[in-house]
Formats: structure tokens, sequence, C-alpha cells
């Protein structure tokens, strides 16, 4: 035969499935390149709730960088004429019985000569029901439609050659053994899995759980944001669940995961289905990086190895499981196009069927060590760079035994999160360093961890995958056509595969930092940087508009103390010398209860402590009041925090003070600083103070609705606004702005700010001036009260 | 009373004193060099309030006070603020015992309008305990806080332009002062820089008139401004003074004291090293290990709570520059001591107590205004130190700043001194800026802070040191403070003058200022 494969495909209207995945396009390239006498390739494409399929193909598959080499070799126009004259898109949804197809795509489905089916769902770790939906009913749906119409396409369908399960030895390019499944018994219930784990998720104790730790992390933020978190773990329950749900079901099956499960079994629906259609299954091993075509190192999205690449280079991973001798079966994304192309080609008689493997371990193979050498010798070359711009140098793996590393990770997991328990509990300011990095170290566990359930069984691999039908097929290509369309693992070498091609598609597509950039080395300066403060750029760059606010919370962000110091101070001033131990004695007696509830809610906390001024003198605390700003207020106020509003006041922006504090110590900063406050009042009644408070305290959810109720009636824009705040209480306030910052915020907010990327900045009492809240007992003005 | 004295170290002179913030050290200085020592205290006068009638019976060039009084008028007494004298007095202050004497004088000549006046010009309010301690029990109970108060010079009601001088200066006074029959100026003179007519000018003035003179230009020409004749500050203190003395009837009462500046219990601070006793030494190590020891704070609250049992040496009323005249000669002859020729090297331990941090902290600024400000200028004729000298300062200049006195000072650091120390660029660019900023003026007026611009004066007041000398080393001072200040920080005495070397060469002249208690170094 002169040409197999362009022959086989002259003439013919080819019909791929999954075209927007990397195999899928990777083939709708090679075909528009390589095969120019293909009459029409079709991409089934479903429209998605954003995109009409028609979209998808522009945005999703012809954007692709896939398509670069071509374009720049026809030039844009003529790529255009190519694609309109070859490509058409087809409306399928595999996820509907009958694939929801019109009459006009039935007719186009059914009259094409060959079927790629690529669909699939390749996350090893998908829910249950997506797995079961896309990889196993979908193949079964399609080959039902095709069954039914009245021709005889050539059904090309790409499977895996993990679909064997964990065996080993040979696996010979036949259909696996038999567990003794029924697919469709397996697919209906694993698709209708959803529901179910939906209603486990709302059961009493599953929710009771969730809504603790949503009040745990978010409690003070308000009923809203906790509300908000609840509904977010669940979610997050309910897909762990399914994946779980999955995982396990697989595994009892004897399988590695749900992917190659649910693909086994969409081999077996196929077989069973495909009735008078030539058949053939290509199952390609781990598929990487393209050797040569469209480009070398063409890669999509991570799949198996680059995370524990990286992982590795980062010295994330300091050890891996898995057998050194172990096969890695891994192909290259062009190998797997042009197999399935030359399968395509040479279909199988009617109502036969004929698998290949697409697979590397019975011509190349390689093994487990000579990865990891291979890896090591790259990043020792090229090492990945830390955030100071050193070289990390890459570890020694010693391949111990994955349960034991496993449990050494739990461990140390557990560790870590017992530590994280301790620290968000303490009442104290100034941790957030050492949370951060508790974050960091948690992080990074759970990642080694993660990588070690899903990827480890690869590691572990002790089978060789049979190509004989593979290679039968190669060595039918005449030799321009085995030039055009390599197929044959044994012709490259791992060496050069790794360094030149997928090592640097990995660290290009990771943007890890490699190498010392010219101009880049430090210059040994030691004159202070420009001292262009960020934040204050911000505020000018919004100056002489009144209608920008800055909104600050008072206690600890603004002042560094909390409403019970002023209470103290002003307390003992106004009694003598000798009452205060009892006075004190008793203070220290609630104060477990005051933490506690302070965790929960401040609100609830203010709340309980204000009942503590029941039966004081109204106007003796006004001027208590006045005096404890001089005492305790000015002696806590964050210099920064000052130049900040003074900053914001010079721009012409209105300044209001958010607080829970009392309006008897807050009111007299406020009038210093002439900026606006909203505050707690305390209720009077005759004169004196009832402990009750006149309305709910500005605090948690309530200071979102009373700096919106401020806004509208002000005419402020609060997208363009500031908001400073230290405490999870205060995120209502924060989400309302545009530029939300955290000031020492404490342990969960600076979760919640590092996650939303908000400015976090920490301000700092200039040293010497600390001093207990208590007024000074030797001053004759103090004395002379009680005389 | 013993003179002060110039004294060479040789083999056998013990180490010397110096004061290091809230704390000592103790250092041999190179053999060769000279140690200054101020005087010993004067006698005071033995029966000080008999001394006090006598002046305002007999004042100078002026009626007696008593012939002055008449029932139905507005009388005003003003008094110096608390950044005099350094530390506190014991009780009684000497200004009580005047305010006493006059306020029952005029009780008796029937005057029912009389208010009292902290002149505090740009300083911060004092407190009622500080008033209290100043004017005492009787006098504080009977008029605050109505009728005894700080000057406030923000207040624009209160303050009021009176004229201009012939050199263009605008003066401004208190309201209350100009609008009375008479005006009793209380007057505590510590150094010759205060008292005559700077008193009602800057401590009755607002910034307005105070920043005629309060400026680079005027300071760098005063050499020094604790001799008044020459000193431009002081010239243009008197023009003012003499548009005041127009506008509103003056009679002018100033007091010195000797300079018994430590209580019996660090009597060994008053003494020179060579005449410590066993019992000197033992109280100085163990204050010495206690202030190594202890926390900054605890160490301040000890230290400012020690008043001096300062003695009063002269006391005189009347015309204000006669007063004066008497003032400053009374003063120069417990200060002055005669020095012999300028070394290239000056020393001196910078102590925990300037004029403007009573019951607060020496932040940075205040140790550069302190040391070369109010220290480098105690001199006559010619500084101590030759022209492209070195002054060697031991202070731990730690970051520190009190939060309600020196708002201004903390941003002055912050701010400022980031982006330059040199004081004239430092002038014509934020001065304006930090005097009208709203939150010091609401600082200054509602609560206890010095002015926003008083950082500014703090600064200035280093001018003339700064351009005169060619480097300044801070022994066990803070690296990265010292730095800001953009002078050099030295370890140990040895290393400083190591360093002071490459300015001034192999084997310098050295001078250790051995001082508080004050000194006036009249270089020949």
């Amino acid at each position: 035969m002169e040409a197999l494969i362009a022959e086989g495909l002259a003439g013919k209207t080819i019909l791929i499935t999954g075209s927007t995945g990397f195999l899928g396009k990777s083939i709708v390239e090679k075909l528009l390149r390589a095969v120019p006498d293909v009459a029409q390739i079709r991409l089934a494409i479903r429209s998605s709730q954003r995109r009409s399929a028609a979209e998808r193909l522009e945005k999703e598959v012809l954007s692709s960088p896939a398509f670069k080499p071509l374009k720049e070799k026809l030039g844009e126009d003529a790529f255009a004429a190519l694609v309109k004259q070859k490509l058409a898109v087809v409306e399928i949804d595999l996820g509907r019985e009958g694939l929801g197809l019109t009459e006009e795509n039935r007719a186009q489905l059914l009259s094409a000569d060959i079927v790629i089916a690529s669909a699939a769902a390749v996350e090893f770790d998908n829910p249950a029901d997506l797995s079961a939906q896309t990889n196993l009913l979908g193949a079964s749906r399609l080959v039902e439609t095709l069954a039914a119409g009245e021709g005889s396409p050539h059904l090309v369908h790409i499977s895996t050659a993990y679909v064997g399960g964990m065996l080993r030895g040979l696996v010979r390019e036949e259909l696996p053994l038999d567990p003794g499944l029924n697919w469709r018994h397996e697919a209906k219930i694993l698709s209708t899995l959803r529901p179910v784990v939906e209603e486990e998720s709302r059961t009493p104790e599953v929710l009771d759980r969730l809504t603790k730790q949503a009040r745990s992390r978010m409690g003070p933020a308000g009923t809203p944001a906790t509300a908000r978190t609840v509904e977010r773990l669940r979610d997050r329950w309910v897909k762990d669940r399914l994946v779980e749900r999955g995982r396990t079901h697989a595994r009892s099956m004897g399988f590695s995961d749900i992917y190659s499960f649910t693909k086994a079994m969409a081999e077996r629906a196929v077989v069973e289905l495909h009735g008078r259609l030539p058949l053939s299954i290509v199952r390609p091993s781990i598929i990487e990086s393209a050797l040569a075509e469209p480009f070398p190192g063409w890669l999509e999205g991570f799949r198996m190895a680059e995370p524990i690449i990286l992982a590795y280079g980062r010295r994330v991973l300091e050890d891996f499981s898995g057998l050194p001798d172990a096969l890695l079966d891994i192909i290259p994304a062009d190998y797997v196009v042009n197999t399935v192309l030359a399968v395509a080609a040479s279909p199988p008689p009617e109502g036969e069927y004929r698998i290949y493997h697409a697979a590397s371990g019975s011509r190349n193979p390689l093994r487990l060590r000579r990865m990891q050498e291979e890896t090591q010798a790259y990043f020792q070359k090229h090492p990945l760079r830390d955030r100071y711009g050193q070289a990390i140098g890459a570890p020694n793996w010693t391949f111990p035994p994955r349960q034991e590393l496993e449990s050494k990770a739990r461990a140390a997991l557990k560790a870590v999160e017992a530590m994280q328990w301790v620290v968000e509990r303490l009442p104290m300011t100034g941790m957030a360093d050492f949370s951060d990095n508790l974050n960091e170290t948690r992080d990074r566990i759970t990642r080694g961890l993660n990588l070690s359930e899903l990827y480890g069984v690869y590691t572990e691999v002790d089978c060789v995958y049979d190509t004989r039908n593979t290679i039968s097929v190669w060595e039918k290509l005449p030799a321009a056509e085995q030039k055009a369309f390599p197929f044959d693992a044994a012709l490259y070498d791992w060496t050069h595969y790794f360094q030149s091609v997928h090592m640097p598609t990995v660290i290009r597509m990771a943007r890890a930092e490699t190498g010392l950039r010219k101009g880049k080395q430090p210059t040994g300066s030691t004159a202070p940087p420009d001292s262009r403060d960020l934040a204050v750029q911000a505020i000018r760059k919004r100056a002489g508009r009144a209608d920008v606010l800055a909104v600050f919370d008072v206690d600890g962000t603004l002042v560094e103390t909390n409403v019970i110091e002023y209470f103290i101070w002003m307390r003992l001033k106004s009694q003598p010398l000798r009452e205060w131990p009892e006075f004190l004695g008793g203070l220290l007696a609630e104060a477990p209860r005051w933490l506690q509830l302070e965790r929960r809610s401040r609100a609830e906390f203010q709340r309980s402590f204000y009942r503590e001024y029941q039966d004081l003198d109204y106007e003796d605390m006004r001027q208590l009041g006045r005096e404890a700003m001089n005492a305790v207020t000015l002696r806590r106020l964050y210099p920064e925090g000052v130049r900040r509003i003074r900053e914001h006041k010079l721009a012409g922006h209105r300044v209001l003070l958010l607080t829970g504090a009392l309006d008897v110590v807050v009111e007299p900063l406020a009038e210093l600083l002439e900026v606006e406050v909203d505050c707690a009042h305390l209720l009077v009644k005759d004169g004196i103070l009832t402990g009750d408070l006149q309305s709910p305290p500005p605090a948690g959810e309530a200071r979102g609705t009373l700096l919106e109720g401020y806004a509208e009636s002000n005419g402020i824009v609060l997208a363009d606004s500031f908001a400073y705040a230290d405490s999870l209480s205060d995120l209502p306030m924060l989400e309302l702005v545009g530029t939300p910052v955290a000031i020492n915020p404490d342990a969960r907010l600076s979760a919640v700010a590092g996650q939303r990327g908000w400015r976090i900045e920490r301000w700092t009492m200039p040293p010497g001036n600390w001093r207990l809240p208590i007024p000074d007992p030797r001053s004759k003005e103090y004395r002379s009260q009680f005389a | 009373m013993r003179p002060g004295a110039v004294v060479e170290v040789d083999r056998n002179t013990p180490p010397t004193l110096f004061h290091y913030g809230e704390g000592f050290r103790l250092e041999r200085l190179p053999l060769g060099s000279r140690i200054i020592y101020p005087p010993d205290p004067m006698d005071p006068i033995g029966h000080p309030e008999r001394a006090i009638r006598r002046a305002l019976t007999k004042p100078i060039e002026d009626d007696p006070l008593k012939d002055l009084l008449r029932p139905g008028m507005k009388l005003t007494i003003a008094f110096d603020d608390l950044s005099l004298p350094l530390p506190p007095m014991a009780s009684p202050d000497v200004r009580q015992l005047v305010i006493e004497e006059v306020v029952d004088m005029a009780a008796h000549a029937g005057i029912e309008d009389i208010q009292l006046i902290a002149a505090i010009g740009l300083h911060r309010k004092m407190t009622a305990d500080e008033i209290r301690h100043i004017v005492g029990d009787r006098v504080f109970t009977a008029f605050w806080p109505d009728r005894l108060y700080n000057h406030d010079a923000e207040d624009p009601a209160d303050n009021v332009q009176i004229g201009k001088t012939s050199n263009g200066e605008e003066v401004w006074l208190n309201r209350r002062a100009l609008e009375s029959d008479l005006v009793v100026y209380v007057n505590l003179t510590l150094v010759p820089m205060d008292g005559g007519q700077k008193s009602m000018s800057t401590g009755l003035g607002c910034y307005r008139s105070i920043k005629e003179h309060h400026t680079v230009h005027t300071l760098l020409n005063s050499n020094s401004y604790m001799h008044p004749p020459d000193s431009a500050l002081h010239h243009s203190c008197i023009r003012q003074g003499q548009i005041i003395e127009d506008a509103v009837r003056v009679f002018h009462i100033e007091t010195s004291l000797n300079n018994h500046a430590f209580p019996a219990i660090a009597n060994f601070l008053q003494k020179r090293e060579t005449d410590w006793t066993t019992s000197d030494q033992a109280a100085f190590y163990a204050l010495k290990q206690a202030t190594d020891l202890a926390p900054p704070d605890l160490k301040r609250t000890m230290f400012h709570s020690m008043l001096a049992p300062y003695g009063m040496t002269s006391v005189q009323a009347g015309q204000v520059d006669k007063v004066h005249d008497k003032t400053l000669e009374a003063v120069r002859s417990q200060m002055l001591v005669p020095v012999e020729g300028q070394t290239d090297v000056v020393t001196m331990g910078i102590p925990y107590l300037g004029p403007y941090n009573p019951n607060s902290i020496l932040n940075p600024v205040l140790v550069v205004c302190l040391g070369l400000g109010y220290l480098f200028n105690l001199y006559k004729n010619k500084p101590v130190v030759r022209e492209g000298g070195v002054v060697i300062m031991s202070h731990p200049t730690r970051y520190e700043f009190h939060s309600v006195h020196h708002p201004s000072y903390i941003d002055f650091y912050d701010e400022v001194l980031a982006d330059t120390t040199d004081s004239a660029e430092i002038e014509k660019r934020y001065e304006k800026r930090f005097a009208e900023d709203p939150w010091y003026r609401q600082m200054y007026q509602q609560s206890y802070a010095y002015h926003g611009v008083h950082p500014f004066y703090a600064w200035y007041w280093a001018a003339h040191a700064l351009a005169y000398l060619g480097d300044v080393i801070v022994v066990g001072g803070e690296r990265s403070t010292v730095h800001r200040l953009g002078f050099k920080a030295a370890t140990t005495l040895e290393d400083a003058f190591e360093m002071a070397e490459q300015t001034v060469g192999r084997y310098p002249s050295v001078s250790h200022l051995r001082t508080p208690p004050l000194l006036l170094a009249e270089v020949e």
C-alpha cells in the first residue's frame, strides 16, 4: 500500500467527540495539518451554559496553542479558510438520553464514516456520578445511537491502558477479565449517587457538624457569612463524598480509581452494543507532552506526572513511595494521535472489534528510578527557585512503602491541625505569622498526601502493556508515513524526551522560576527603597471625591485596646484605692466567660459586658470617658492609623468610625479626629445607665447593614471606598467596600484576607507607651476626689 | 562654693560618669583628656519669702507692685511652664512662693479679677497635677480650673496680633493678657537662654509670632543662644518684647536657682568622681545594676518621680531688661567655668530628661535637641569643640515615643527624617504642613500634645551644631535610629574614639562635659 493513513482517511467524514479536550484537539489539529484529503471533520460539541457550541469551537479549540504552528505556516486567512472548509460543529450532548440530537444533527452524526470517541472525564478524582455519566453512559449512548442508524461507521473508542485494573505481567490487547459486573447496573448506581449523597449531606449529624465548623471559622462575621460558609462546606462535602464513594467503589472492584473503572465498564458497553459497526479501541497509557507535533512539548492542563514532578522540584515531596523498578508507562501525546489516526484508517471487518495499546512499556520501558534520575538531572541543571531566588536542591527519593509514608504524613498533619486549633483560640494578636506558617505546612502535607493517594498506585504498576496489534499496524505503514505519523515508542530516547521536551514544558506551564534572569541579581545597595506607600497612593488616586468613604473599626484597628480596658480605667478612676482589689477580682472571675462569648460573637460579648455599666451615672461616665481618652485611648492609638485617617481627610474623603465601643469613650476620640462616628449607646434612665443598649451594637452583620444605610443616605460609592478592620466580625463591613484593608488581623481574618487578596497591614505602637489601664494612684487629682 | 574645674585625666583618675538615658555608663577617658566639672551649688537665699517680698517692694526701675495694684483692675499672672527647671523642683516651687505672694498682695488690694495663665507657648498643656505642683495647693484650689489655666496658642479668639516689629516680625499676645490692666510675669531662669523678653513673646505668643525667630536662619546666627548678646534669636525676642511692653503694662519677676539638681538619694550624680565616698560608690553600683536590668518604662517612672532640691539664688522684679540683666548675672555666677581653648572632640552623656519631656519620653529627636541643641550650646565666646570637630554622646536612642505628648514627633521621625535631615530643607518643605495640621492642633488643644511644629524647633535647635561639627557619634545608641538621625552609632566609647579619629586625626584632644548639673563653658 502506498499510504495507509492518507488513503484510509481520504474522502472520509470524521466525527470527533471530546474535541475540546487535550487529545481531541490534538487529533483535530493533526488531521487539519497532515491529512489534507479528509472530506470533513465534524466536532461534536455541546453548548455550555455560557457558550454556544460554535463559540466553544472558537474559544476552546481553535485558539489553543496547538494550532499556532499551523496558523503561522498558513497565515491567518488561509487558516480560517481551511477551518471553514473542513470543520463543522455538531451539537451532541453525551449527557442526555438520545444525545439531545436534532434531526439535522442526527443525520450529521450517522453519515460520518469514522467516529472517534475521545470524550472523557479524565481526572482520577472526579465525583462518581460525573465519571459514570461521561465515561460510561456517554460512550454507551453514542454507540447505541450509531448502531441504531443505517450506516456502519468505524467507531474508534479511546479508552485507557489501565482498564485492566492493577494487573501483573503482560496485559494483552483484549477485553479485560470480566469480574462479573453488569455495566448497566454499575452505571445506574454511580450516576444516581448524587441525590443520595445530597440527602445524606442534609442529615442533622452532617449539617450540625458543618455548621459548627463554619461557626468556628466565621462565627463572628455574622449569620449570612456563616450560612454561606455552611453551604460551601456542604458543597465540598458532597463532592468529597462522591469522590470517596467513587474511589471506594472502584477499589472494591479491583481498580485503582473511578476513572479506570468507568472506562473499563465503557469498554464492555461498547463491545456489547457495537453490533455491526467495526469497532477499534485505543488504550493509551499515561499521555504526556507531545514529542514533536504540533510542537515539542505541547501539553494542556496538568495531568498525572506534572504535579509530582513539580512537588519534587519544590521539595514539597521529600520522598515518594513506589517500586523503583516499576514501569511508568508514559506515552507522548502525538504518538497517541498518530496511533488513533492509523487505527482509524484501518478498520476491522464489520461487526468485529480490535484493541490497540498506545503504550511505551513493551518497546521502550521507562522505570520509576529512571524517571526520578532524569527529573533530578534536570532540576540540578535548572533548579527551581524559592522566594529568595535561591536554588532548591531536588531531594533523593528512597521509595519507602506507601503505607509507611502516608501514615507519617497523617501524623504530621494531625500535629499541625492541633497547633492551629490552639492558635486560633489564643486571645492575642501577633500570631498571624505563625498561623500563616502553619497553614502553609498543612497545605504542603495535604498536597503530598493527595498526590500519594491519587497516583501512588501508578508507581507500583508491575505490568507491561502488550502492543502487538499496534505494532502490526505500524509495520504496515509505508516508510514515508512512518516518518509523518510516528507512533512506535522505540523511536525516541527518554533522556531526550525529559531533558528537552517534557521538563521544560512542565516548568513553563507551572510558571516556575528557574535560573536567574539578567538584572535580577541583587545590587547590594542598602539604601532604603523608595518609600512609595501603596495605600497612600490608592487614597490619592481618589482624591477630591466626596463620595468616597473610609470606614474604620476602632478597637484593635485604630486603637490597640478593647472595651474592657476603658471600663477598668474608668471604674478604677472613680473609686478609692482600697476598693480596687475587690473590683478587679470580680472582673477576673468573669473573664473566661467573656473570652468564650467573644469567640462566638462580638455582639453577644459586648451586650454581656455592657451589663457591667448598670447603675452608673451617665454624666460621670461621660466625664471619665473624656479623661480616659488621654490616659488610655491616645496611648494606644496607632500613629499609622491616625496618619491614614488624615490622608483620607486630606483627599476629601468622608471618614466614619464604626464601632461597638461605647459613645462615652469613642465620641471624644471622634471629636479629636474630627470624623463621624457610629457606636453603641447605653440606655439612660433618669441619668443612670441601665446596662442595656439603646439598639443592637454595631457588630457583625449589623455593621454591613449600617454601612449600606449610611452609604445610601450620603451618596457614597462603596465600590470606591475603603474599610479598615482587624477581626472576622468586621467581615460584612470589609466585604462591602472596594478596598478592604485588614489591620493586624486575627488568624481567622488573616486567612480570609489572604484568600481574597486583600491588603494586610501591620500597625504598631511606638514602644514606651504601654501602661496598665489603671489611673496613677499617686496623682493628687485622683486622691483629691475622695478627700 | 567651690568653682567649676577643668581636670586632666591621668593614671589615677577614676572612671568618669556618663549619663546614658535612664541609666549610666562609667567610662575611662583617654589619658590627657580633660573633664569639665560644673561649680558646686551656690548657697541658696536663706529666707526666700522675705527676699521675694523685698524684690516686690523694691523693684528695679519700676514702681513697687503694691502701688500698681488697685481694686477693680484686671490682673493676670503668667508663669513659666514645666519645661523649667529640670528636674522639677521639690515643693515648694519658687514660682509657687512668688505667685502666692503676688496673689496675697492682690487680694489685699481688693482685686477680684485675677487669672493665672501658664505660659506654655507651643509646649504641651500641663495636667492638673503638674500645674498644682508649680503653683501649690492653695492657689490651685482657689483658681483651678476657671481662673488658672494653660495658654492656648491655637484658639483664634484667644490670640491677638498687636503689631509688627521694625524688622516686620508679627507680634501676637494672649487676649486676656492684652486686655489686662497689669500682667505680672513669674519667671524661673535655669540657663541664660530663658527669661527676659523671651518669656512673654514666646510663652504667651502663638505660631505666627514664634515662627519669626524660631527659624534655621536665626539659630545659625546665634553663637550661642545661651549668650543673649550674641544671639539673633534673642534680638528678635527683644524686638517683639518691646512691642508688647508698649501694648500692656508688665511687671516682671525673675528668679534664679543654684544647680543642686539631684536629691540626696542620687547625690553621687551631683559630685565629682574624685570625691565619691564608699557609700557613693555603693549607691552608684546599686543604681547602675538596677538601671541595667529594669525595663525602660519602669526606669522612667522611677526617674521622673525624682525631684530636685534646688535653692533660690536670686529674685528680682521690675522692668524686664534690667531685671533680666541681674538674673543672668546670678545664673552665670552659678554656671560659668573658664575653659582654655577648644578640643577636637567633646564627649557628653545625655540624661533621661530634657526641657520637652518631663513625665514623658526623651525620644530620638529630643536626644538630638538636648545634646546638640542645649548641651552643645552651653558656651560663651566659642564652643568647647573646635569647628569641624566631633561630638560623642552616649544615649540608648531607642525608637520610643510618647504618643500623647509627642504625636507630631513620631510623624516627624517616620516621615520627615526618613526623607532628609537637612534643617533648611526640612523647614522649607515640611514645617508649614505640620504647623497647620488639624490633627496636631486638636491634640495640642484638647489633649496634652506639643504643637505640630515643635519637633521642627527641636531639630532647628541643633542646626548650629550640625553645621559646625565634623561628625556626631552616639555611643550605645540603637543603630537604626542613630542612622536615621544622620549620625554614627558606636558600641563602646573606644570605638567612638577610633571613629572620631577618621575625622579629626590621630590623638585628638578631648573634653568631657560632666553635666548635668549644668555648666556654662567660657572658652577663651
